[in-house]
Formats: structure tokens, sequence, C-alpha cells
């Protein structure tokens, strides 16, 4: 399958599930709809973070940041502007702030901009709760005329779509390539005349402009947002998580991860609430020493693999404790002494 | 062989006979469903003030047979999840009770933020909520004829405080409050009420919720030597509070802490003698009457002497047995069941309980104070349980 | 402000400060000279806290017991994570980027595995004691004495991890290790023993640090967070790996934030910090006091 077909396959795959998507409301329960919410919520964050962090290692955490900047501008803004107005405001601040703290940070690599984006995340949280105090007087914004589920629902799976077809889309121009390259080798991309500080601005820049209007869509929901809920930082882990286990690199792996995780999040909230987070760490820890890929890398061949290694671990073990490779040392030591 | 299975068979048939005339009564259970916080930064609250008294009650009423619907006693059937301490979480759970689901009755989640996000849903469905652990005027504000508020609002608390002081001749007061809606809409009643009383505020300061240190706020207030203290905080402030005046030495003749002091947790962590005079907010305990001691007696029972706090758990167990009294009286007809809570005044174990709007106007501001290792309400005369100790010993 | 007054404020952010530094030391051993970015350091600490509420509780023995042997249990989970987790990573990862990068990610699992089985053994509800809280007064002021027992420790424990880096053979070979992982193999040191040893300690002080923490705060499950970014602070003012930076550093944010918070507001305070450690990333990478 050459890349013009792979193209046509998933921009087919994803036509088929935004036509599932967009049919859900008319004939399911209000909590099925919900559960997709949350669901695409996921599916739009994940994959944008995946298309910019999973290809360039640029691990962002500040997923949270964004959200909550789209969170409050709805917040703030819901009465005076149009819906669309609003969720474009919120996306577009969040884009700003975005280039401004891309311009600043990401020129440094690894475990440092991780570290940062999360210290400008928590910064720009106890930033906005310290204005909204002293200046507005109050703490947190009740909003009292809310749009539609129907309206909110198609906002966010319109987002969703958005984030995974241009997922697949820019994959495949110089901008995903250069992305690429920037996580295989950033100095070699720059000596071949990548502009590796424009594109990496871009990138950071659309993941930012995902979460803003994904953060302004699902603020209406909760009635009353204060920074605490709207800045929620595990939303951020959450995200993370669900591209890191589901396959940074790829474009199905956080699709799929983000559905597995919201009915593995319901069902096991309503049995063992602990578990499911216990689950999550467990999975991560075991997707990264196993399955750097992630889900999404998991082929026959994986399997096959693992079988073989882990029978050749309990060969070596047996070979250890029987006392073999003592013997066989102390032969080869005798051998050396004598041949010598 | 098979008379042995028969023996034991025909056992099994009259036991399940004698229980028999017990499952006729009671049908088709009372399904009632609710979403609790059981992990995260909520489970503190939660925990203490409110799931423990939905688990008592429903224990209570099914060994008398079930609630009381009309004259039909039918069994209660709860349906509870964890809500994770997460909005979406809380607002999902309750969209799938009342809209899939389509429980009889609902009860609130645990605590300012959810109920915001809740009642709006609540008032679509018509579910009446009767929310013992919410306290924000601008849920007042919101008008929803379907939810309730039974806890009493800044205004009423802060009004009964300054009076407190003011009859006993305090004069200069400090005010820490927690950054959030809770501390904010306290501290700007405050303000209000102490507009003509006479009391000058010398400090106030506002600080994030989760500090871990006071100190140097608390060395600056006992610098400046006030007769009160007022701290409008959550639990684990209060605790650091408290330790931390102790640690610098700051003995005011009246220490106030908002939220935390009506835990047994307090009591606990400080030592009955550490706890003795300090004051917070609290609005019942055993002595209130009869009925607040055989709650409080249950309660500590069922659960391993656990008690129920002094202040939200009477308000939420008060809200039971408002919801009793209208199934009894109403039967599962919800909008009967809302006006039925509107309009008559209802009699609870923390005395008279009436709302105007959405507003429990009929329980008014309390101060409690720490005495002897109880917490005793001593703020106003009326409901007072006991006489105020206007002289708090030194921390020990 | 009166010369005593200042005084008391310096010193209440000093003591303040040998928490904050207590709390980094951990994090900086694994950090600076493994560079795993244990960002589940927080729950480490609410463990060893959790630890010493329930012994204190159920069978009434002192914390001050509980101060080796929280660092002993720790530190044998210490190895164990190391043995299951990270010896893995540092044979599969190509270079160390990639380790890094994947060592933050184990860390991140942790942080949720710990933290919840924590919530579903002992529950979500506030817990705490009281223990060593009559104030002591030093000259014109007064201090827990808690508090200026874990500050007596902060300096203990920074001071001997500081001799033992410079002055004995051990230090030495972690030292040689932190400069050039191949260069100390070729010489000989046991890397396979120094490794898991080295994180086994860092958990273990963090287990130390919650034990001590446990007996002047409330504990929750969710106590560990502020605890691991205060620590990442901390390290970075005083630079990886260096232990007499990290004490420096914790002292002066410590001393930052009392007076910050003296002159103007608490709620400024997290703004500070995170201004303060933003800034250092920043400008400053290396730490405050690299040469």
């Amino acid at each position: 399958m050459n890349s013009r077909n792979l193209l046509w396959r998933d921009l087919l795959v994803l036509f088929g599930l935004s036509g599932w998507a967009l049919a859900l409301p008319a004939h399911a329960s209000e909590f099925a709809v919900s559960m997709a919410l949350t669901c695409l919520m996921y599916v739009a964050l994940s994959s944008s973070w995946g298309f910019f962090c999973g290809t360039s290692r640029y691990l962002s955490l500040a997923t949270s940041a964004f959200f909550g900047i789209g969170a409050y501008t709805t917040a703030v803004m819901l009465g005076e502007l149009s819906w669309f107005g609003v969720i474009a405001l919120g996306a577009g601040l969040a884009t700003l702030v975005a280039v401004v703290m891309g311009l600043a940070v990401l020129h440094l690599r690894g475990t440092y901009f991780a570290v940062l984006t999360f210290g400008m995340a928590e910064l720009i949280r106890h930033a906005i709760s310290y204005f909204e105090k002293s200046v507005s007087g109050t703490v947190g914004r009740v909003l009292a005329t809310v749009p539609e589920m129907g309206t909110i629902y198609h906002t966010v799976l319109l987002l969703a779509v958005l984030a995974v077809a241009l997922s697949i889309g820019l994959r495949r121009t110089r901008f995903g390539l250069a992305l690429l390259g920037i996580g295989g080798d950033e100095q070699r991309a720059q000596t071949l005349g990548v502009n590796t500080r424009l594109v990496k601005v871009a990138g950071f820049a659309f993941t930012a402009a995902i979460a803003g209007g994904v953060g302004a869509a699902m603020a209406v929901r909760w009635t009353y947002i204060d920074p605490h809920t709207a800045f929620n930082p595990f939303i951020g882990f959450q995200t993370v998580l669900i591209a890191l286990i589901g396959g940074a690199m790829t474009v199905w792996g956080p699709l799929i991860a983000a559905i597995v995780f919201s009915v593995l999040a319901e069902t096991l909230r309503l049995q063992a609430p602990q578990i499911y987070m216990m689950t999550l760490g467990i999975l991560l820890i075991l997707c990264v020493l196993y399955l750097p890929g992630g889900l999404a890398s998991l082929r026959w061949q994986t399997f096959k693999a693992w079988w073989q290694d882990s029978r050749s671990w309990w060969k070596a073990r047996r070979y250890e404790w029987s006392g073999d490779k003592a013997r066989d040392k102390r032969k080869a030591r005798e051998n050396r002494i004598v041949g010598l | 062989m098979t008379t042995r299975r028969q023996v034991i068979q025909g056992a099994a048939a009259l036991s399940a006979v004698s229980i028999a005339p017990g499952l006729r009564a009671q049908d088709k259970p009372v399904r009632i469903g609710y979403a609790m916080a059981r992990t995260g930064p909520w489970t503190g609250g939660a925990q203490v003030s409110q799931e423990p008294n939905y688990l008592l009650w429903a224990e209570q009423m099914n060994a008398a047979g079930g609630l009381d619907v009309k004259g039909v006693r039918r069994r209660i059937e709860l349906i509870s999840s964890d809500d994770r301490s997460d909005v979406e979480t809380c607002v999902r759970t309750y969209e799938k009770l009342m809209g899939s689901d389509k429980v009889d009755l609902v009860l609130p989640p645990w605590g300012s933020n959810a109920n915001f996000a809740v009642a709006p849903l609540a008032n679509r469905f018509g579910y009446p909520f009767l929310a013992p652990t919410a306290l924000s005027r601008r849920l007042v504000e919101m008008k929803l004829p379907y939810f309730f508020l039974l806890l009493q609002q800044p205004q009423p608390m802060t009004q009964a405080l300054v009076d407190m002081f003011k009859a006993n001749g305090v004069k200069t007061m400090a005010c820490i409050y927690v950054d959030d809606l809770f501390g904010l809409e306290n501290y700007a009643a405050l303000k209000v009420a102490l507009q003509g009383s006479g009391i000058q505020l010398v400090e106030d300061k506002s600080y994030p919720g989760g500090v871990k240190d006071l100190s140097p706020v608390l060395r600056s207030i006992k610098d400046k030597n006030p007769d009160a203290f007022v701290g409008f905080t959550y639990p684990p402030d209060t605790i650091l509070a408290s330790k931390q005046a102790k640690e610098v030495g700051f003995n005011p003749k009246f220490f106030y802490a908002s939220v935390g002091t009506a835990f047994q947790l307090y009591r606990n962590v400080m030592t009955p003698a550490g706890a003795e005079g300090v004051l917070g907010m609290g609005s019942w305990n055993a002595k209130t009457s009869p009925g607040a001691k055989a709650y409080f007696d249950a309660h500590t029972q069922k659960f391993g002497g656990k008690e129920p706090d002094r202040w939200a758990s009477g308000h939420c167990w008060a809200g039971l047995e408002i919801l009793t009294n209208a199934v009894r009286q109403v039967g599962l007809d919800r909008k009967a069941i809302r006006d039925y809570v509107a309009n008559t005044t209802h009699k609870t174990i923390i005395g008279e309980v009436k709302f105007t709007g959405s507003e429990n106007t009929a329980t008014p501001g309390t101060v409690s104070q720490w005495q002897n290792g109880e917490f005793e309400v001593v703020w106003p005369p009326k409901l007072a349980t006991a006489k105020l100790n206007s002289n708090k010993p030194v921390w020990k | 402000m009166s010369f005593s007054a200042w005084l008391e404020l310096l010193a209440s952010g000093l003591i303040t400060g040998g928490i904050y530094a207590l709390v980094a030391l951990g994090l900086n051993l694994q950090y600076g000279l493994m560079r795993i970015l244990n960002i589940a350091h927080g729950e480490f600490l609410m463990v060893g806290a959790y630890l010493t509420w329930m012994v204190q509780t159920q069978f009434g023995l002192s914390p001050l017991w509980m101060i080796p042997l929280s660092f002993a249990l720790l530190m044998l989970l210490g190895l164990a994570i190391h043995w299951l987790c990270f010896r893995r990573l540092t044979a599969t990862s190509p270079n160390l980027d990639v380790f890094e990068a994947r060592g933050l990610m184990v860390a991140f699992g942790l942080m949720f595995l710990i933290q919840n089985a924590v919530s579903a053994i002992w529950g979500g509800e506030l817990r705490g004691y009281d223990y060593m809280t009559d104030p002591v007064a030093m000259g014109g002021a007064q201090f827990a004495a808690n508090k200026l027992l874990v500050f007596f420790m902060a300096l203990l424990f920074s001071l001997a991890l500081m001799v033992l880096l410079r002055k004995t053979l051990l230090g030495k070979g972690v030292r040689a290790l932190m400069q050039s992982p191949a260069g100390a193999q070729l010489v000989g040191i046991n890397t396979r023993t120094l490794h898991p040893l080295m994180f086994g300690i860092g958990l273990g002080l963090s287990g130390l640090a919650g034990c001590l923490l446990s007996m002047a705060y409330t504990i929750s499950p969710a106590m560990g967070e502020p605890y691991t970014v205060t620590a990442l602070i901390v390290i970075t003012l005083g630079g990886f790996g260096s232990m007499g930076g990290a004490l420096a550093g914790g002292l002066l944010l410590g001393v930052i934030e009392a007076i910050g918070m003296h002159f103007t507001n608490p709620s400024l305070k997290a703004l500070l910090s995170y201004v303060v450690f933003i800034g250092v990333l920043l400008f400053r990478p290396k730490g405050l006091f690299a040469k």
C-alpha cells in the first residue's frame, strides 16, 4: 500500500467514524452522548498532542493550561459573543499564549521542556487566580444561560475530526516530515535547512489551539468556572497518558486509546474507582518498558518477540539456577589454565 | 440421599415462606441515586459530612421495613458511584441517573462546585435537590425552583459572629481567608456586617488553599494584638492555623476558624485540651434535641466511633428527614415533593427549617465553641447548648 | 519593622526552607546523579507520612522510631522499584534523552499507581496527629519543636550527603558515574549495585521527609504533588546534582517566600515561586550557584 492509498484509507475511516458519531445523539440516551462527548474531548486533545509531541519528542505538560484558557474565555465572554465566536476566541488566545511560550522555551530539550511547560501551566493558573481576585473581586464565574447539549457535542466533534484530519494530512507534508526530523535528530534537521524554531512553535500552537477550543466548549457543562476546575492538571496528565499508551507517533493510537480509556474509566469508576487510576499507572509503566511505540504498534510480531524473549529469559534462569552456569565457568577457567 | 436433599429443600422453602410476608410488603424498591467523592480532594469532606448519613438513613429506613410512601413501605435501593472529585464526572453521573436510569429520587453531591454544576440539571429534569454542603450567595441567586440549600449562607453566619463579638466587647479583629469562593464570600459578608459595629479590622490577608506555612502572617497579626481572630479556612488550613498559632504564641481572646473545627478530626489532632475554647461554624450537637442525640449515637455506633461533624452532617440529616416526611405525605411525585419542601415549615433535629426561595432562612447564623471535648453551640443564646467562654485559654 | 521581628521572619523562612531542602534531597540524588526525574517523589513522601501515622495511631509507637524505619522501608521499596522498572530502561534506551523521557513517563505511571494504592488502602480522608508541637523559645521568638527537628534533620542529612559524596570512596564512585557512565565502568566501578543503591537512598530520604512532615501537617493521599513541585523548584535553583546547592536553594526559597508573604499577600507566594522557577530555568539552567 503506497502512501496515497494509506491517506485515502485513513480519511475514509475518519469519515466513517465521524458519520457514526454525528448520528449518535439522535438515537442514544443522554448519558451515552455524555460519554461520547468526554471520549471525543480526549480524542481531540490526545491526537493533537501526539501529532506534535509524539513526533518531535518534546513532551508538553501544558495541555491543562491551554484547556483552562479556553474554559476561562467562555466563562468571561459567553454573554458577549456568539457561540462560535467564543470558541474561536478561546482557541485563538490559547494559540497566542503558546506562541509566546514556545518562542521563549522551545530551545530547551527533553525533561527541561516538560518541567518548564508544567511550571508555566501552574504559573498561568495562579496568575489568573490572583488577577481575578484582585481586579474582579471574585474568583469564579457563573454561567447562567448555556447552549444546548447538541451544540456542545457537535462543536467538540468538529474539533476532534479537525484534529485527527489535520494529523493525517499534515503528517505527509513537509511540515510533518520536519517534525519527525526534529524528533529524530534536531541538529541534523537544522543543517538540512529546516527552520526548526518556526516548525516547533507551529506544532506547539496546533496543540494549544485544539486544547483551547475544546476547553471553551466543555466549560459550559460546569455552570461554575473557577481557576481550580478550569486548570485541572488531571486533564493534561490524562491526555499525555492516553497519547503515550496509544502510541504517540501514530494517527490512530491516541484515538483508540481515548475510546478504550473512556469506556474503561466509566465501567471501573462504578465498581472500583481507585483501580482505574492504578490500572492507568501500571499500563503506562508496562508500555514504556515493553511497548515504547504504544498500543498502536502492537503487531503479531510483537507478541512473537515477547514470547521468544520470555522463553530465552526462562532458559537463562534455568541454566543459572541448575548450577550448569557455575560448572561451565569453572570448566572454562580450568581449560584456560591447563591450556596455557 | 434423596430424602436429605428433600429435607434441605423443604427447609429452604419454609424459611423463604417465613420471610415472604416481609418481602411481599416491599414490591418495587425506591431507587435513590447519587454521586459522591470517594477519591480525590473532596473525599475528606464528603466522607465525614455526607455519605455516612446517606448510608445510615437507608439502613434505618430499611430496618423499619422501608421508606414510607403514602402508607406503603418500600425498600430503599441506593444507586451510588464515585465522582472522583471531578465536576464533569458528577454531571455525567447525574445525567445518567436522571435521564437514562430515571431513578425515583436523587441526593446531592458534596461541595459548592459540584452543586453548581448539578443544580441546573436537577432543575431541568425536575428532581428536588436538598443540598447540605453547598454555600454561595450565587447559588441562591440562580433562583432554581428545585434546588434547596440547607446550610446557613455567609450573610447570617458572619452577622451572628459579629453580633456575638459585639456583645462581648470585642474592639479589634484580624481576618485571614482562603482564596476561593467560600473565603471571598464570607470575607465580603464580614466586611458588610462590621459596618457600624464598632469593631475595627486591623489586618486582613488572603491565602491560597493548601498553603504550607502561615506563621509569618500569624506573627504579624500577633504583633497587632487583636481581640479576635477570624479565619475563613478549610480543614487542612484550619488545623495549620491552629497549630501555628500555638507555635508563634498567638493567643487572642477569641479564635475562630470556620470549616474543620466542627470535625472530630480537629479534636483528635489538636487534643481536647488543645482545642479548648476554639470557635467555629457549628450549629448543633447531641444536646440540641432528643432526635439529635439519637442520630449522633446511631451514627457513631454504625461507623465504629466516627462521629458526625457538628455542622453539615446535622443539616444533611435534617434534609433526609425532610425528604422522608415529604415522601410520606405526597408519595414519589417529584413536583409534589418539591412543593411540599418549599411551602412547609419542617421540624428537624437541628430545629425548624423553612425555605425562602432556595435558602433555608429558618436556621439562624450560629457560632460554636470547643468546651471540654465537645463542640457546643454558644450563639445565639436561644439555640445555645452551653455558655460562651469568653476567655480562650492559652494553647496547650 | 523592629530588628527582632526581622530575625523572627528570617528564622521562620529558614526553617521552612530547611523543610524544602530535605524534601528536595532525595529527588536531587535521583535526577542529578541518575537522570531519573522521579515526579512521583511526593507520593513516596506521602507513603512515609502514612506509615508513620499508622504506626503512631495503631501501635502507639513514637514517630521518632519511624525516622530510621521509614528510611529503611522506603529504601527497600526503592531498590525493588529500580529493579522492576528502571533497570530495563537503562538497558534498552538508545541515548540519554530517550532514557530521561522514558524515566519521566515511568515515574508518571508510578505517581498514579502509588497515590491511588494509598487511597484504596487508607481512604481519602484527612488524617493527622499531635506530636512535639510545644513551642521552644529561642531568643525572643518561639518555634514548634517538630519544625526545629525537621530543620535539624535537613541540615544533618545534607551535610552527611555532601561528606559522603566528597570524602568516601562510594561517593567518589557516584560522582564518577555522574560524569561518565562508560568511563566509570571501565575503571571498575560496579554500576549494577550503585544505581539501585542511589535510587533506594533517594526514595528513603523522601520517606524520611514524609515521616517528619507528618508530625507538623495533616496528611491526605493528594498531599504529595505540591512537595514534588517544591522539590523541583529547589533542585533547579541549586543546580541538579549538587547537595550543597539543594540546601542553599531550599533555604533561599523559604526566605523569599516568608518575606514575600509578609510584605504582600500569601496568595502571591505560589506565583512568586513559579516566576523564580521559570526564571532560573530560562536564564540560569545550571542553577543559581553554578560556577
